[in-house]
């Protein structure tokens, strides 16, 4: 996995043990965060209590109530894996904090961790390392800054405090398969989330047992969420469609379908609660990435224009990840088991070194670790595994049923 | 199974054995739709299920449906169906639907409401219009098929106890899940469970109890319910365990 977005100034880009956070205009680093290779994770995982508010539920009560009586909870799990041979740690996911003081770092491999920096006024100090009961898959601030989201795949979404960093993690909520994205409306109000069985789920804040609606219509994964104003969102799926809905009435306003099956998207928003750019990246398309404009008009509909398809040479080499600056769109990806960054122009959609100040892109690789002769080999998650398998265990069953009456009838008759 | 060989000499002694239909009450045979009890619920299946709760076509379920009528009570993992058929006859203006994983079990209950629907219309009652039977995940594809607050009652009979500790996940009584099924709940929706795994009873309790949407009915309320009798009387899976004198335990909630 390898993490890109942009954030102006800064372009972040996280791959193996480092994340770079750069200036995408010229050969200046702004600051570099390399893991430690051990995290020190001392406290435990979360328990898989959810946690209403009351405090009523300690994780103690769970274990006497399984049946069968399971001697040790998991969470010892990731204290013991330590003294075990492991997998390297790398960074997974980067985000910062709206008020952009903080810095969260999920990372996977042997110590699956949730990292807290303050990135301001101090240049990326570690505040806080935090065991994750399993690798994540989504990370998510909310508007004040108090606390970051993390969703894992087995569809459970945890609350870490930002300011309380001792404080043990709440489950807020669950899915029954892999979260893929996760949002969190201005207001609080709302967390919405997406998952592998098509579905978008609003949850009420904080009162998080509580569903608010669903956003229902995807045939597929949906893989990407974006806000657009406070009571609009867009999404993104394996099913080639891109929707916009009103997440508070759970109705969707626009479908667009798109050329392939959608795995990220991005938005950037143009005009106010107006006009927006979203960024899809498909699925198996030699078009690797289009790009869409959406507009709102008055009578809160909702418009989508195809501005940009662009051919990043899929096939020659395995896409991992993009991010987009007002001109250019980065995108990261695997050559020869390499990082590889490859840049390319928003307006014509091609392939670019203008405005890339020269040398740019071997510094950002050099400086990730990616060209150095012991990096370990660098893989893209393989996403065909997104997809649902249609496995029929029904037709053979009733074709058998068909046969037996179909040889009684015939007995009958005999 | 009996090869086509044997059935060309085996004339007629037993026309029962080979019928999934049995001669004598004219309704399927269980014994034709056996299944093992577990299912994984979080693992892919293919389900052909709606995407949204408009997409629907109950009157393929409910032939005769009225327009604006919907299902109020869900019968998940309703096994072979002998409480959803208690229960169409007890409510007879309400649609009942039973939700099961298992491809053979589900398809008994089908069979079996198709021939109590053909019994039923031959003497001229034209009974059990009411209640239908659905293959699918209820752990997944809840918000598929009901609306928010569609339903007014859901029955968890003697669901899988998942015993190992890892499995816990599956069980269809979970946190997560719970507030799914406030989701379609309605305000003031009962949830009935009955097990007959008094761990299993008492997870189920202590989660109903923690989530702020519910509260247990009280035992003098649970015992005026109407439907309290047959919980105990008309699941088969309850039968079985009255005949091997086990102990059954009642839950009902109230959803807030």
């Amino acid at each position: 996995m390898a993490t890109i977005f942009f954030t102006e100034p800064e372009l972040v880009v996280g791959h193996g043990r480092r994340v770079l956070f750069v200036n995408p205009e010229d050969m200046q680093i702004f600051k570099e965060i390399e893991l430690p290779p051990d995290l020190g994770l001392k406290t435990q995982a979360p328990s898989s209590t959810i946690e209403q508010g009351s405090g009523s539920c300690p994780a103690g009560k769970e274990q006497q109530l399984a049946a069968g009586g399971a001697k040790q909870p998991e969470a010892t799990a990731s204290g013991s894996a330590a003294t075990k041979v492991e997998a390297p740690i790398s960074v997974q996911n980067v985000a910062y904090s709206p008020d952009g003081q903080l810095l969260a770092v999920t990372t996977s491999g042997g110590q699956k961790a949730l990292l807290l920096y303050r990135s301001w006024p101090e240049n990326a100090r570690l505040l806080s390392s935090r065991p994750l009961a399993r690798a994540a898959s989504a990370l998510r601030f909310c508007s004040d800054s108090s606390s970051v989201l993390v969703t894992d795949k087995t569809g459970d979404c945890y609350q870490y405090d930002c300011v309380e960093l001792e404080a043990t993690p709440r489950l807020l909520l669950g899915h029954l398969s892999v979260v893929y994205d996760i949002l969190w409306s201005e207001d609080q109000q709302h967390i919405i989330t997406c998952d592998r069985d098509d579905k978008i789920r609003v949850t009420n804040y904080p009162a998080t047992f509580d569903i608010h609606s669903y956003c229902l219509g995807h045939r597929e994964f949906v893989s990407g969420l974006a806000l657009l104003t406070d009571q609009h969102i867009a999404s993104a799926s394996g099913d080639k469609t891109l929707r916009v809905w009103n997440y508070i009435q759970g109705k969707e306003l626009l479908l667009h379908e798109l050329p392939a099956p959608a795995v990220r998207l991005l938005v950037r928003q143009l005009e106010p609660e107006k006009v927006f750019q979203a960024a899809v990246l498909f699925y198996g398309n030699v078009d690797a990435l289009g790009l869409y404009r959406l507009e709102r008009s008055p009578d809160e509909s909702w418009s989508v224009t195809a501005t940009q398809l662009v051919r990043a040479e899929a096939g020659s080499w395995s896409i991992s990840n993009f991010t987009l600056t007002a001109d250019r769109i980065y995108i990261t990806g695997a050559e020869n088991e390499r990082l590889s960054l490859r840049v390319y122009d928003i307006a014509t959609g091609q392939r670019t070194t203008s405005g890339v100040p020269e040398g740019w892109v071997k510094m950002v690789l050099d400086g990730l670790g990616a060209s150095e002769e012991d990096a370990p080999p660098f893989v893209p998650e393989d996403l065909s595994v997104w997809f649902k398998k249609r496995f029929d265990n029904v037709s053979d069953y009733l074709e058998r049923k068909k046969r037996r009456i179909e040889e009684q009838q015939q007995q009958k008759c005999g | 199974m009996v090869t086509t060989g044997e059935q060309a000499q085996d004339r007629d002694p037993e026309p029962d054995a080979l019928s999934p239909t049995s001669a004598v009450t004219g309704l399927p045979q269980k014994r034709f739709y056996r299944q093992r009890a577990h299912s994984n619920p979080i693992a892919d299946h293919s389900f052909d299920y709606p995407a949204r709760p408009e997409d629907v076509d109950w009157r393929k379920l409910y032939p005769s449906i009225q327009p604006g009528q919907q299902v109020r009570f869900a019968d998940i993992g309703c096994g072979y169906g002998g409480f959803l058929v208690t229960l169409g006859e007890m409510f007879p203006e309400k649609l009942s639907i039973g939700m099961e994983i298992r491809v053979k079990v589900s398809d008994y209950v089908v069979d079996r409401i198709a021939a109590l629907r053909r019994k039923s219309e031959a003497t001229g009652a034209g009974a059990y219009q009411n209640i239908a039977c659905l293959r699918t995940n209820a752990m997944k594809y809840l918000p598929n098929y009901f609306a928010k607050g569609q339903l007014e009652k859901m029955f968890f009979l003697y669901p899988d106890p998942h015993f190992k500790r890892a499995k816990h996940k599956w069980r269809i009584i979970n946190q997560a899940l719970l507030s799914e099924y406030a989701y379609v709940l309605r305000k003031g929706g009962l949830v009935y469970t009955m097990t007959d795994v008094e761990d299993l009873h008492k997870w189920i309790v202590a989660h109903m109890e923690e989530h702020p949407l519910y509260e247990r009915l009280t035992e003098a309320e649970a015992e005026a319910d109407h439907i309290t009798p047959k919980l105990y009387q008309s699941s088969e899976e309850g039968a079985k365990v009255v005949r091997n004198k086990g102990d059954h335990f009642l839950a009902i909630f109230r959803r807030l």
